[in-house]
């Protein structure tokens, strides 16, 4: 018995359209680890036109086992080496990269003009400083954060939740990272999907999560 | 004044009794707070731990200095860490 489909599967043509639509959008994206630098190639080869990618930090051996890095990248700036990655998906892929820390000093200059903002970084505070700076100094700008992609529980615990306003929310909610619920690439990747994924939803104009 | 608040995730056990029908979902309920109550003082009530916090009135960010007013909405997520 055919499975039913929410959206049928579009003509070569309409396709192209869905992607001529993405190509024209510019996204932001602060954090290159885990969420970021999977959700940034899955938005590439999606079509989005332009990436704004920020991180302060260099790729190390320890990130490789759920990162989008290779061995002979250790040491370089996440966004270096993420835009090597990218670019060898797409060369077309416009990119724009700062390799800095931000914050509410320097949010609004990086990402102006951005069609949506993905948050993709390690900790709670930042997570927290982040979407606050966003709603802040962007209104109208949709957001797409994550919280709780830790540890060996079930995939189909990570959902997306527009959780209010311009907010969608990806996650479980609950699942710290610690010692006893360390990051898999597996369950990372789910969470990073999930955000590129509603991006592209948000971007074409289907909001519903 | 009665405001709507929605507490998410962990936070939605430090709702308020609830006790003649303002719930209004498992993490949201009206609640009613004397005037001029800021954001900072109603989670200072609420017992929230000290965590880092989004925090929307209104579906925008306000800082805790926010005064409330009659009919808005406050919501706090707590985030975690793990990216």
């Amino acid at each position: 018995m055919p499975v039913p489909h929410q959206h049928p599967t579009p003509l070569a043509e309409e396709y192209r359209n869905l992607r001529a639509r993405l190509g024209s959008k510019r996204v932001g994206i602060v954090g290159c680890g885990g969420l970021g630098s999977n959700a940034a190639w899955m938005l590439v080869r999606s079509g989005i036109g332009t990436l704004v990618l920020a991180d302060h930090d260099l790729v190390e051996e320890s990130n490789l086992h759920r990162q989008f890095f290779f061995r002979d990248q250790v040491g370089m700036p996440k966004t270096e080496a993420l835009s090597i990655n990218l670019t060898r998906i797409d060369p077309a892929v416009n990119l724009e990269l700062f390799h800095e820390h931000v914050d509410e000093q320097n949010f609004a200059t990086i990402f102006s003009e951005i069609d949506l903002f993905i948050e993709a970084v390690d900790t709670a505070h930042d997570k927290a400083m982040l979407v606050a700076v966003c709603s802040e100094q962007l209104p109208g700008v949709p957001i797409i954060s994550a919280s709780g992609l830790a540890g060996y529980g079930s995939a189909n615990d990570i959902i997306t939740r527009h959780l209010m306003g311009d907010l969608w929310m990806i996650g479980d909610l609950v699942s710290e990272v610690s010692e006893e619920h360390p990051l898999f690439a597996s369950r990372v990747c789910v969470a990073a999907g999930h955000e590129a994924h509603m991006a592209i939803r948000i971007l074409l104009g289907y909001p519903e999560a | 004044m009665r405001i709507q608040l929605a507490l998410f995730a962990s936070l939605s056990q430090y709702l308020p009794e609830a006790d003649n029908g303002n719930r209004l979902s498992a993490h949201a309920q009206l609640i009613d707070l004397p005037d001029g109550s800021t954001v900072g003082q109603v989670i200072a009530a609420l017992g929230l731990p000290d965590e880092p916090r989004i925090v929307f009135v209104n579906n925008r960010h306000a800082p805790e200095s926010h005064v409330l007013q009659e009919g808005e909405r406050l919501a706090v997520f707590p985030p975690v860490a793990g990216g």
